[in-house]
């Protein structure tokens, strides 16, 4: 029962309900770090831990947290977490902080850490939260890193700053500014959502209709952004 | 929870205002113990960061780790101070005689300011180097203004310098702009040439 509802809750999170291409959450940072794939990976690994650990906490401060101030104390929670990012990265690799810049700063604002916080960890135990944490930040990491990929490829013919298309290659430099992210994040939702997500939709439609009621159901999140 | 059974108003509201509090005071000493902990690594990354940027400007192999590069540092570059701020550096031969300058280099580039170390040699005029310390071009574009091609071409260039397109052979008073950066490489154009020369009448007059 318990690993059925580990399992569900990966899934919700990595496809089925996946936070960027579902719940169109966090666009703010896959527009702004996915040029370079360096930047995107150290990006990633940041929010998946405070979407993890912020996700952890609050589940286990979940039933004295006085529910007026809930949003405050969650606010506090992740920012203590993404402090301790910013920290570490500027203590252990100075380089890529620099180039992150206020990103790293502006992980606080990323709705999916807030809206799993909201609602998942506020009702949910520790390990599920921590697990439901991790997920939504591979599922938020794994989207990041294909656009970056395809964008750093196209638009400096390069992968991880060495060049792998040859002279031959003209750099396309919408890929590398704002725009670029636009044009590639729809093109992303557009093949997934036409490609896998139909099947999966109705596989998963099924066991969820015999067994209504046991498996949880994570709300989708509430803001934007 | 002796509160949630006992509905009383002023109870819940303390209980509030403490446990704000009480999470706040926690977090604030986990977050001030890490900071403690890593601020000497941090400062001496940012030290390193400009010191790192004379040795490679200068045209001195840049150690690898963070305690020779400072070593390097204090053997062979002089700061030259005018109150409080580091006006030029002299660097100096092995042997601590004066080998060649380098000078901060400021000013606007497409969004905001450029911050870089430009090394010249004793006669003022042909560049040994350039680096960037800080600066917020569009990445991919102006960004590449920190790719190494870009400053690499710039040793033994002499100033004032022109641009000529990427890709096309520069002569000795030019450098390659970059695609896509028009106003980056000219901004780079214009504060070089400016700067230079504001620094050579400087150094001629303290000496």
């Amino acid at each position: 029962m318990k690993s059925y509802k580990f399992r569900q809750v990966i899934k919700e999170n990595v496809g089925i309900n996946n936070p960027v291409f579902v719940q169109i959450l966090g666009i703010c940072s896959t527009l702004a770090v996915t040029n370079v794939l360096k930047n995107t990976v150290v990006m990633c690994a940041g929010l998946v831990f405070v979407t993890g650990l912020s996700n952890l906490t609050v589940s286990i401060l979940r039933k004295y947290i006085p529910g007026r101030i809930r949003m405050m104390v969650e606010t506090l929670i992740i920012a203590a977490y993404v402090i301790i990012v910013d920290v570490v990265l500027k203590a252990f690799i100075p380089d890529i902080s620099r180039q992150l810049g206020p990103y790293v700063g502006l992980i606080i604002t990323n709705c999916i850490i807030m809206g799993r916080a909201e609602a998942f960890a506020l009702s949910n135990p520790p390990t599920l939260s921590l697990v439901d944490g991790l997920s939504s930040g591979l599922g938020y990491s794994y989207v990041l890193l294909i656009i970056a990929f395809l964008r750093e490829l196209l638009g400096s013919g390069a992968i991880w700053g060495f060049r792998v298309l040859g002279d031959w290659w003209t750099n396309w430099n919408i890929m590398i500014m704002a725009p670029g992210a636009f044009f590639m994040l729809a093109l992303f939702i557009w093949v997934v959502k036409g490609n896998f997500m139909k099947e999966k939709q109705t596989a998963s439609a099924s066991p969820q209709a015999v067994s209504a009621g046991s498996p949880p159901q994570p709300a989708s999140a509430g803001g934007k952004s | 929870m002796s509160e949630a059974k006992k509905p009383n108003k002023l109870r819940r509201s303390l209980f509030t205002i403490f446990f704000m509090f009480a999470v706040t005071l926690v977090f604030i000493a986990v977050l001030s113990l890490i900071y403690v902990l890593t601020r000497d690594t941090i400062r001496l990354n940012e030290s390193l960061v400009v010191k790192r940027a004379v040795l490679y400007v200068a045209g001195l192999e840049v150690p690898q780790t963070g305690i020779e590069a400072d070593a390097l540092y204090q053997k062979r570059v002089v700061e030259v101070k005018k109150e409080g701020e580091v006006l030029y550096y002299e660097i100096l031969s092995p042997s601590g005689e004066l080998q060649s300058y380098v000078v901060p280099v400021l000013g606007a580039g497409l969004w905001g300011e450029i911050e870089s170390v430009v090394g010249v040699e004793k006669d003022l005029k042909t560049l040994t180097g350039i680096e960037f310390i800080k600066q917020n071009e569009t990445p991919g574009l102006g960004g590449r203004i920190t790719e190494s091609w870009f400053k690499e071409q710039f040793r033994g260039k002499r100033w004032p310098l022109s641009t000529v397109p990427e890709g096309d052979p520069a002569g000795d008073q030019e450098f390659q702009a970059i695609t896509g950066a028009t106003n980056t490489t000219n901004g780079i154009r214009d504060i070089l040439n400016n700067r230079l020369a504001r620094a050579e009448q400087a150094i001629q007059a303290s000496q």
